[in-house]
């Protein structure tokens, strides 16, 4: 048995997995502490199932947190960016184009040195050592301990940010590194940016894993723990302490997941609808859509590889205007059981309009009786207008696809959606993302620079692939459910026919469950 | 006229929207041409008809591949180098700068060199728009020979060229661009004021500024945005605007051949009854049909904004189930002789349609 949680900026779910089956579920607010709301949701959910601690083989969490300490610029460390690429950029240094809070709190610790590579390999300048190490020295001198490196074309090349990082940790033995060749694509200032927001969030990351072990351990469980990343799968805690970033959007792309399991569909678009938006997803082989444009968090250019999340400004909470032709994007958010029309007050929302209508048991109906039928009938159409259009959008072709609702707000829909091939609304669906958290499995990942004309395609990516497998098993899948999720080739362009990026992703269970399961 | 640090938000954004789909991400050069502007101060803008007739202007901007600069970045002061460098190589000093394409990232680079050489900007371009070769520019057209030129690499390496005509010195220029990292800057095809002035696209930058700052301004509904377009272009160089089709994209498809995004894309309307409109696309939108009707043709503009905003969107970015609104402006009478037209027309693309301007065709 494993126990997913979702903590999110509003509520903290769990459920209890025996099996494929939801043994137990809880939703609660998210406590100021965030751990009283873990700890909380833990007692639940076991007391509710019934079951023994040591039931429980595995926790797996999914977090905000570090997502909210971007946003809010909380939590953050100090951090020296050393970029190696002049004379290139001469002029742009890191963080040119972060917003000035965040760069204050990061401490705007710059320093470019010549190096990295061109698109072709040849080399962008020689490194200079002396320059080198007179920016340690000055790292060492202000007492930074996070540092991020970045280097010009070291997705292709990572030798430069390598040499550079190992200086650091010999004059600095103490410190801690990310090299943004490590957590990004090609672009540098996105995948630079990249860098310098996990390892500002490197000693928050400890502090926040010490802290869910305790709480895992205070309640009596001695089994592994792990968090959930953006891609849908697990982190274990070491690798939670080094890489704290990936865990952005992981919510998002926990409740896509979720919603898969809950209906055995991997092509569909998921549709989550919360108290202010309903953010729509695609499910594509079980897995989400990946964005492939910039994506802004806290203000700053980032590539992480985050889910392709649309967000309409459509939930439970949303004002409605008087006439019903206009809904949100304003909300009333968690106001609303004080606010809305249904609950006493003044304020005319989404809730209301679908309680008036008859499709819903909230609150006290005879409070909506001076409510004029038109609004209602406008408001419930603009509705599904609304998510219509939206869906619209999200679809990869014209074909027509399965809309999965999930999320507090599902019951906003009322009717028909003409976008959708087919409505489905599964049981549990308001804990979609703990549900997606719980079953997450082992991810590996490899990217090579090949060329097929020296190495065939079949060989090259055979070679790709048997490394990304060693490296889930590394991090503990099970060899015989491991598969390839995603094999991604990018011809580069300007260079001989032939040489083309390739990326391939592997997916498991987790070992140490599957041997439990199957006996 | 001065163009500040800032005007180039709206500069940028009117270029955007005259690059009918082409010219890339604008972000970089944004950041640093403000950056250029708030270290050297403001850029005098030259009206072209005030230019001495022995005045020496030279062409400036980058070559080669952008999605190159998102890796290896541009440093602030390349453009002013490359300059430099052209006047040691020439012996004087040039009296103006001017640029290539006013749509898209070459917009802001004769900026960017005017402010670090204390030289001004002529308000104009060599194309009013977004064209894929430099034989299309104006400049080429009119004759003007591209040497001497200088290209100036992001390692300070400097190439100097003496090449009788433009598409000669369009496959040299490239093939040092990729030797060079993947992009160059250059100053190149400099004329006298006399030669100048029948050869630009006059006003043109002065005008981005004006546009940007409209789409800003309006921002909303495309068709709530027509009439503040159709007088914004009443009193410029191009010709009459037209909403073409408000809808949504129902298909898009291109591949890269031979270093250009080609392709098409078809909208059909919001209530999925009426005609399609396709739009052939080779880096920027070339030709829009209605049912099969060609409604606008290059050299005229087509352009694709966000219907709820009025933001333009460019080819690389349009995309499946996008609710769109299209433009067509009536380019500037320069492109609409038969001398022009044999370097632009749809012909010169591959097309085998004639070119019929967009006032004369029926709406």
């Amino acid at each position: 048995m494993r126990i997913g949680i979702d903590v999110g900026g509003t509520h903290t779910d769990a459920v209890l997995l025996d099996g494929r089956d939801v043994a137990a579920s809880t939703k609660a607010l998210t406590t100021a502490d965030v751990l009283t709301g873990i700890t909380n949701a833990l007692d639940t959910v076991i007391a509710d199932a019934g079951v023994p601690q040591t039931d429980i083989e595995a926790v797996m969490i999914g977090t905000t947190q570090f997502t909210n300490a971007v946003v809010e610029r909380r939590e953050l460390s100090q951090v020296a960016a050393v970029r190696v690429g002049l004379p290139s950029g001469t002029g742009l240094p890191p963080m040119v184009d972060w917003p000035d809070d965040i760069a204050d709190a990061l401490g705007r610790h710059s320093y470019m040195v010549k190096g990295g590579s061109l698109y072709d390999g040849w080399p962008l300048a020689a490194m200079d050592d002396g320059q080198i190490d007179a920016a340690i020295a000055d790292i060492a001198a202000k007492g930074l301990k996070n540092v991020a490196v970045s280097a010009v074309f070291s997705p292709m090349n990572a030798a430069p940010e390598r040499a550079v990082a190992e200086k650091i940790r010999a004059a600095i033995p103490d410190a801690r590194i990310t090299c943004s060749y490590t957590m990004g694509r090609l672009g540098l200032m996105e995948r630079e940016n990249a860098a310098l927001l996990n390892a500002s969030l490197l000693a928050f990351a400890d502090r926040v894993v010490d802290a869910f072990m305790e709480a895992i351990r205070v309640r009596g469980l001695t089994c592994p723990m792990y968090v959930s990343q953006n891609d849908g799968t697990l982190m274990n805690v070491d690798f939670v302490r080094q890489f704290p970033a990936l865990t952005f959007s992981s919510g998002p792309t926990n409740s896509l997941r979720g919603a898969c399991r809950l209906t055995g569909l991997t092509d569909a678009i998921v549709v989550d609808i919360g108290g202010t938006t309903s953010d729509i997803g695609v499910l594509e082989g079980g897995f989400p859509r990946e964005s492939n444009v910039v994506i802004s968090v806290g203000g700053v250019r980032t590539n992480f590889r985050m889910p392709d999340i649309m967000a309409v400004g459509l939930g439970g909470g949303s004002l409605v205007s008087a006439d019903g032709s206009v809904i949100g994007p304003r909300s009333v958010g968690h106001r609303l059981v004080t606010e809305s029309k249904v609950f006493g007050g003044d304020t005319l929302t989404a809730t209301d309009l679908i309680v008036a209508a008859g499709h819903a048991d909230i609150g006290d109906k005879s409070k909506l009786l001076n409510l004029n039928p038109v609004t209602v009938t406008t408001g419930n159409s603009t509705i599904h207008q609304m998510l219509d259009d939206a869906i619209d959008m999200m679809k990869p072709n014209a074909d027509p696809v399965p809309v999965i609702l999930v999320g507090g707000g599902a019951v906003l829909v009322s009717g028909d959606l003409k976008a959708a091939s087919a409505l489905h609304r599964p049981e549990n669906a308001g804990v979609a993302n703990a549900i997606g958290a719980a079953i997450a499995q082992i991810g590996g990942e490899s990217e090579r620079l090949v060329s097929y004309s020296t190495l065939p395609r079949d060989e090259a990516i055979k070679k790709v692939t048997d490394e990304a497998t060693s490296r889930a098993l590394e991090a503990g899948a099970d060899a015989a459910t491991i598969r390839v999720a995603d094999i991604e080739e990018t011809a580069i362009p300007y260079m001989d026919e032939g040489n083309t990026r390739v990326r391939v992703k592997v997916i498991g269970d987790i070992a140490a469950l599957n041997a439990k399961e199957t006996v | 006229m001065q163009v500040r640090a800032e005007d180039i938000a709206d500069l940028s954004l009117g270029a955007v929207f005259l690059a009918t789909g082409g010219g890339g991400d604008p972000h970089v050069p944004e950041l640093i041409c403000r950056e250029a502007l708030e270290t050297f101060g403001p850029v005098e803008l030259l009206a072209s008809d005030d230019l001495r007739d022995d005045a020496h202007i030279v062409t400036i901007g980058g070559v080669g591949a952008p999605t190159v600069s998102l890796e290896m970045l541009p440093s602030v002061d390349d453009a002013a180098r490359t300059l430099e460098a052209y006047e040691k190589h020439i012996g004087r000093k040039v009296d103006a700068v001017v640029s290539f394409e006013i749509g898209g990232a070459n917009s802001l680079i004769p900026i960017v060199a005017a402010a670090g050489r204390g030289v001004p900007v002529v308000d104009g371009d060599g194309m009013g728009r977004a064209l894929p070769e430099a034989q299309m520019m104006t400049y080429a057209i009119s004759g003007v020979c591209p040497s001497p030129a200088v290209a100036y690499d992001y390692a300070g390496n400097i190439t100097t060229f003496t090449t009788p005509d433009t598409p000669t010195y369009e496959r040299h220029i490239r093939s040092l661009a990729m030797a060079s990292g993947g992009m160059i800057t250059t100053a190149e095809h400099p004329m006298t004021g006399a030669e100048l002035k029948p050869a630009i696209i006059p006003g043109t930058v002065s005008f981005s500024i004006t546009l940007g700052r409209v789409l800003r301004e309006n921002r909303g509904r495309a068709d709530q945005l027509l009439p503040v377009l159709r007088d914004t272009f009443a009193s410029s160089v191009y010709g009459e605007c037209r909403l073409l089709y408000c809808g949504k994209v129902s298909d898009k498809a291109t591949r890269i051949i031979g270093g250009y995004d080609i392709g098409e894309a078809t909208l059909t309307p919001f209530a999925d009854e009426g005609d399609a409109l396709t739009i052939n696309i080779k880096n920027e939108f070339l030709v829009a049909r209605l049912a099969g009707r060609v409604v606008a043709t290059v050299p005229d503009l087509i352009v694709i904004v966000d219907y709820e905003t009025g933001a333009p969107i460019n080819a690389e970015r349009l995309r499946y189930g996008q609710r769109v609104a299209v433009f067509a402006v009536g380019c500037p009478d320069f492109f609409r002789t038969e001398r022009s037209l044999a370097a632009v027309a749809p012909s010169a693309f591959g097309f085998d349609i004639p070119y019929v301007p967009l006032e004369q065709i029926d709406t």
